[in-house]
């Protein structure tokens, strides 16, 4: 009976865990396992295998029952995924619904979430750009939340790790405040999008509008050919997961890398209750799962944790990791977890037309989207009344117009015989959000899931700083759109509520003083060093950046410091 | 045997074919697809297939009959609308069964093709919410189908899954 027990436990035993499957999580995964570490990599979620589990991924739209709309019951059974633009017929199957997993809004907030293998790298936008000085710096000189423990200088090496590994498409632009990077060849910008870019140009000194870089494999080199991707064939189906592995996803790539290794336990329906402390060895000795199944309990152990639950829930699990050392959650002394959270304001669009270069239209479809226009607002210097700045997305297009006006075979005709409508221009904002403390997710102290987990309360809003940038958006872009000679521009203000950006950020932020914050610059928890975080939940502020680039490189630069501190013995 | 609403869903699937519903699908005097919230009978099932085809008539190409364009309306609007728009397409197509009937002195499903879309041509001067309701769903639906039929989408207006390619200057 002994034996069996000892037995028992050393099955459960493994050098690391990794709470969360998806971009970062997976990262983690496939450090550990290509260096040899025996891995167990927990998802909530069901599984989900490359190809295999994409059911939608080679349906033509008139095989969709509802020609991809969603119908009037699910809207109203689940009116948060249906908010998201990427909930779909083609895609629901990849989304929470909102009755599986409640939460409390505490003020209105749609939390956006993927629970299977891969989390929600299936359905992410694949934007990715990096960080300068001008980010890290910015709480900083700016005077809010705590400064970076990191500087461009320890990530950089990083971020190249892994743009050469995901393949990264862009341009090497030149610009400061957004570095160059691995890329492979960028998509181009269409007619209107050039225009628009040597416009802005010519009449602005520190604006750019560049090839938005993404996460598609343009031109694939032969460490994507290894991980079984072939370039990327302009479907834009993305959110469908993509048999030709044409984007990073977790599931295409470091998941089946990490496989490759033999060291990786991959555990699904395995829902994380807790991390378990050691009061005497003063740390982290395993984690407590419940089988999100059989709802029975069981406990795996291993030397080093990695939590990459994504941002809120990784607060969730930190927080209700309570022992006689943390009764506020673990490695939380200073009460400051669950605070601080913040995100990106995408309230803002602005649309136009455009009667010039009549001459082109575009071909194909292209999967970066368009343009880019980094943060130009307060970056070498604060000149407006609010803090920080935005970033914004820019694409044209011209549609084909079908006349819909007649009956009988003028309809049909006006159906079948499109003319090609004028170039409309559309941009939609992406600005930072300041962290704040009255931003913040907890515990309620009664409410529990199916598997007897407290429910997370948020209570995050914008302020005027957010409406003010919004009102600098419209006005800034206003101007450059004249400039180019668009008519017709339309600002909107899509009144989406905040968690809509599915950039939940913060919580558990990075600082140097174990008063003020708590993670280290090496995302290990200031007073439990061998849990590290290093998804979205470790963010000390959020900048413009759409963010996964950050937490993979965060993730890889980590679990690399965990390895050698581990050789060392010190964990 | 096959599950009904499964073996109608596929039928659905594939409405650009030339598939007639088989009879033993149809329980006589009710909608040939099984419907959650509508309540349709045959005849108005007819009524909206003769409809669908006068909206888009067969010519060298299908028209909404044999694309099943009007199962199509059904599907979409006991799915994906609201109750109340329900409520007043239902009420809007027998109203417009009645006042076709007026119109032409005789009823709609045997009307010739001229006087049909003479008809249709008309409707905007009719004074009843509910046609006018249920006559702009159905054209809004019957167009969707149209253009997203297997159909349409594989000989027509070509929907390409896998481009291939991006040109952003391409010559008009």
């Amino acid at each position: 009976m002994a034996n069996l027990a000892i037995d028992s436990i050393k099955e459960r035993t493994f050098d690391a865990i990794v709470i969360g499957s998806g971009a970062s999580g997976s990262w983690a995964a496939k450090e550990f396992t290509e260096k040899g570490l025996k891995t167990l990599l927990l998802e909530r979620g069901r599984n989900v295998e490359h190809v295999k589990d994409y059911p939608t991924t080679n349906l033509y739209p008139y095989e969709f029952e509802h020609r991809l709309e969603m119908p009037y019951e699910d809207k109203q059974k689940n009116p948060i995924a249906n908010r998201c633009y990427n909930y779909r017929e083609d895609s629901k199957h990849f989304f929470v619904k909102d009755d599986e997993h409640p939460y409390i809004q505490v003020k209105d907030f749609d939390w956006i979430r993927g629970y299977q293998v891969g989390g929600k790298s299936l359905l992410w936008a694949r934007q990715v750009q990096r960080w300068s000085d001008f980010d890290f710096e910015g709480p900083a000189r700016d005077g809010f939340s705590v400064d970076w423990p990191i500087r461009y200088k320890d990530i950089a090496p990083w971020y190249s790790y892994v743009e050469r590994f995901v393949g990264v498409s862009g341009n090497n632009d030149g610009i400061p405040e957004l570095p160059d990077g691995e890329h492979l060849p960028a998509f181009p910008l269409n007619a209107v999008e050039d225009h628009f870019s040597k416009s802005v140009a010519k009449h602005y000194k520190n604006r750019h509008v560049i090839s938005a870089r993404c996460a598609h494999l343009s031109k694939p080199n032969p460490i994507h050919i290894e991980q079984g991707r072939v370039q990327c064939q302009n479907r834009v189906l993305c959110q469908r997961g993509c048999p030709f592995g044409g984007y990073y996803s977790a599931n295409a790539v470091t998941i089946p890398w990490a496989q490759k290794t033999g060291n990786l336990t991959l555990r699904p329906h395995s829902v994380v209750h807790s991390i378990l402390y050691d009061e005497t060895k003063g740390k982290a000795t395993g984690v407590k799962v419940i089988d999100a199944n059989t709802k029975e309990e069981m406990e795996f152990f291993a030397k080093v944790i990695f939590v990459n639950a994504s941002a809120l829930n990784t607060n969730l699990i930190l927080l209700n990791s309570v022992s006689n050392r943390f009764p506020q959650g673990l490695g939380n002394d200073n009460g400051l977890m669950g605070k601080y959270v913040a995100f990106h304001n995408y309230t803002a669009t602005i649309g136009a037309e455009y009667d010039g270069l009549l001459q082109y239209r575009t071909d194909g479809r292209n999967p970066a989207g368009g343009g880019y226009i980094p943060r130009f607002r307060n970056v070498y210097r604060q000149e407006t009344d609010f803090l920080r700045g935005w970033a914004a997305g820019f694409g044209a297009g011209r549609a084909e117009i079908r006349d819909t006006s007649g009956v009988g075979s003028a309809l049909k005709d006006g159906m079948l015989n499109a003319k090609l409508g004028t170039w409309r221009v559309h941009s939609h904002m992406m600005a930072e959000t300041i962290p704040k403390e009255d931003n913040f997710v907890s515990l309620d102290a009664n409410q529990k899931d199916a598997w007897g987990i407290p429910l997370l309360r948020i209570s995050i809003d914008y302020d005027e700083n957010d409406r003010k940038m919004r009102q600098d958006y419209y006005e800034q872009m206003t101007e450059m759109y004249e400039k180019a000679g668009f008519t017709n521009i339309q600002t909107r203000d899509d009144n989406r509520r905040p968690g809509n950006d599915i950039h939940e950020m913060g919580g558990v932020r990075m600082g140097h003083d174990p008063k003020t914050s708590l993670l280290n610059k090496w995302h290990q928890l200031h007073a439990c060093q061998n849990v590290f975080v290093t998804d979205g939940a470790c963010m000390t502020s959020t900048s413009t950046q759409n963010p996964t680039l950050t937490y993979m490189a965060f993730t890889a630069r980590a679990a690399n410091y965990a390895m050698d501190e581990m050789k060392k013995g010190n964990l | 045997m096959m599950n009904r609403r499964a073996a109608v869903r596929t039928l659905l699937y594939i409405a650009g074919g030339t598939l007639v519903l088989p009879a033993c699908f149809r329980e006589s005097g009710k909608a040939s697809i099984d419907l959650t919230n509508l309540s349709i009978s045959e005849d108005n099932e007819q009524l909206l297939a003769e409809l669908t085809e006068t909206l888009i008539p067969a010519t060298d190409t299908p028209g909404g009959k044999e694309l099943l364009l009007h199962l199509f309306v059904l599907k979409m609007v006991d799915d994906c609308h609201t109750p109340e728009e329900q409520e007043q397409f239902t009420k809007g197509l027998s109203a417009f069964s009645d006042w076709s009937k007026q119109e032409l002195g005789n009823e709609f499903v045997v009307a010739d093709a001229d006087s049909r879309t003479g008809l249709l041509g008309k409707i905007g001067e009719s004074t009843d919410e509910d046609i006018k309701q249920f006559f702009s769903i159905t054209k809004r639906r019957a167009i969707q189908g149209y253009l997203n039929s297997q159909y349409v989408m594989t000989n027509l207006v070509k929907y390409e899954l896998v481009p291939g390619r991006y040109n952003g200057y391409a010559q008009v």
